[in-house]
């Protein structure tokens, strides 16, 4: 499968941001850029549109919890799906990414397999 | 200077100043006079803690000649001593008739106490040194986890560089192989026709060769798949460093936390002289004797010096 969606890649480590937008691509989404803070992040959203926003949560200057709130205040963001891939495995903080309006939430260390499914049922389900 | 540094040296002053210390025997005395402070400050119960690790009788000049003497000889011995402390201030603070209204007075005494007892043996056993030499290394650990992360960040870029490097030679093998397999697939065709034109060796080498070109994809894929697992396997990075993050801001807190401590059992006149020595960069040498204003003064001094 290949899709011409915009995603945007929001973590503070390359590696990571590296590794997402890999497998972005072998899943079959070949359009991503990569943002090291949430700050950086919300900067690029205002100014450019992106179909899908993969974020870190613990980041300097604004974690993905802060963009994630956001982005929800945003007139023209807020119905972005929003997808937090995190070390943070708290359960505090799952249901704090429910409840500011994460779309979905992956606990590092994730597989290929688990980045697909989640991708594909929050697009399939902002679709509908 | 910066401040760092300059905490470092205030913090050897303090080491130096502790060695000059000596551990007290009589402890009524000065008992007594903690339980003075903390009933002055028994509104506030944290600064009757810290006023009473600051008491001036934390320092003992007329036993600092004793201070051989009365070294610590074993843990044990100190223990006891703390032990038999705690006790007799407990003691000592069992609530009377006139405590009855103000709990909070006598919890404060008891915490001063004990800070003074923890502070004392510190000191006993020569842990206030320790301390001053675990702050010292602080941040040298500090930058070694640093390095750590910095080198494993660099490593696994390396292999993510290598993994993307795999991917395009696999990628051009798998493309290559593919236009050789219709090739192949061609040549089987012409020489499976009516008029058998290969040989027996031939046809089974024409056989072999589409059937190795036809698994390619599947080995491709498979490769694929492995260099998949090698890249996510780099994801240790992205774990590791931030529990090192989380290590090194503790580390900061706890090197905070121990000049803190040790600024607050230095003597006051060794802390004046350490900030008497820490002036930093000359703003004004005019008229001034005591300082170098350029590297050539430094190099003549030292060469006066016979270095």
């Amino acid at each position: 499968m290949s899709s011409d969606k915009r995603f945007l890649i929001v973590d503070d480590f390359s590696t990571m941001r590296r590794i997402v937008r890999n497998l972005l691509k072998e899943i079959g989404f070949h359009n991503a850029e990569e943002a090291e803070d949430g700050a950086v992040a919300l900067s690029m959203l205002k100014a450019t549109k992106y179909d899908f926003v993969v974020s870190d949560i613990n980041m300097p200057n604004m974690n993905g919890f802060e963009l994630l709130k956001k982005i929800r205040e945003e007139q023209d963001l807020k119905d972005l799906p929003v997808l937090m891939v995190t070390a943070e495995a708290k359960k505090e903080d799952i249901v704090l990414a429910a409840q500011n309006g994460a779309s979905g939430y992956i606990v590092k260390p994730f597989t290929k397999a688990t980045l697909e499914e989640k991708v594909q049922k929050i697009l399939q389900k902002t679709a509908a | 200077m910066d401040d760092l540094n300059t905490f470092a040296l205030m913090a050897d002053a303090a080491t130096e100043a502790a060695s000059h210390i000596a551990p007290r025997r009589g402890r009524k005395p000065r008992q007594k006079k903690s339980e003075d402070a903390s009933d002055a400050h028994a509104a506030n119960g944290t600064a009757v803690v810290d006023d009473m690790a600051l008491t001036p009788t934390a320092i003992d000049p007329a036993g600092a000649s004793n201070a051989t003497a009365h070294a610590p000889t074993s843990e044990d011995t100190v223990a006891q001593t703390v032990n038999e402390e705690v006790f007799a201030n407990e003691s000592a603070n069992e609530p009377t008739p006139s405590d009855a209204g103000h709990p909070g007075e006598d919890i404060h005494q008891r915490i001063g106490h004990l800070t003074r007892t923890l502070h004392d043996a510190l000191r006993e056993l020569g842990y206030d040194k320790d301390l001053a030499a675990t702050r010292e290394h602080l941040p040298d650990a500090r930058d070694r986890l640093s390095y750590i992360a910095r080198v494993t960040g660099e490593a696994a870029d390396k292999v993510l560089n290598a993994v993307d490097r795999a991917r395009v030679v696999q990628e051009s093998l798998t493309n290559k192989a593919d236009g050789l397999r219709k090739r192949w697939q061609a040549v089987a065709a012409y020489t499976a026709g009516a008029e058998d034109r290969a040989t027996p060796a031939g046809r089974s080498l024409i056989d072999d060769t589409c059937g190795f070109f036809s698994d390619i994809g599947g080995q491709a894929d498979a490769t694929n798949s492995i260099l998949t697992d090698i890249m996510m396997a780099q994801d240790f990075h992205d774990l590791t460093g931030q529990v090192i993050r989380k290590v090194v801001t503790l580390a900061t807190n706890l090197e905070e936390q121990l000049l803190k401590l040790l600024l607050q059992t230095t003597p006051p006149e060794q802390l004046k002289k350490a900030e008497v020595s820490l002036e930093g960069p000359v703003v004004n040498a005019d008229g001034r004797t005591d300082v170098v204003t350029d590297q050539s003064q430094v190099d003549d001094l030292l060469a006066s010096l016979g270095f």
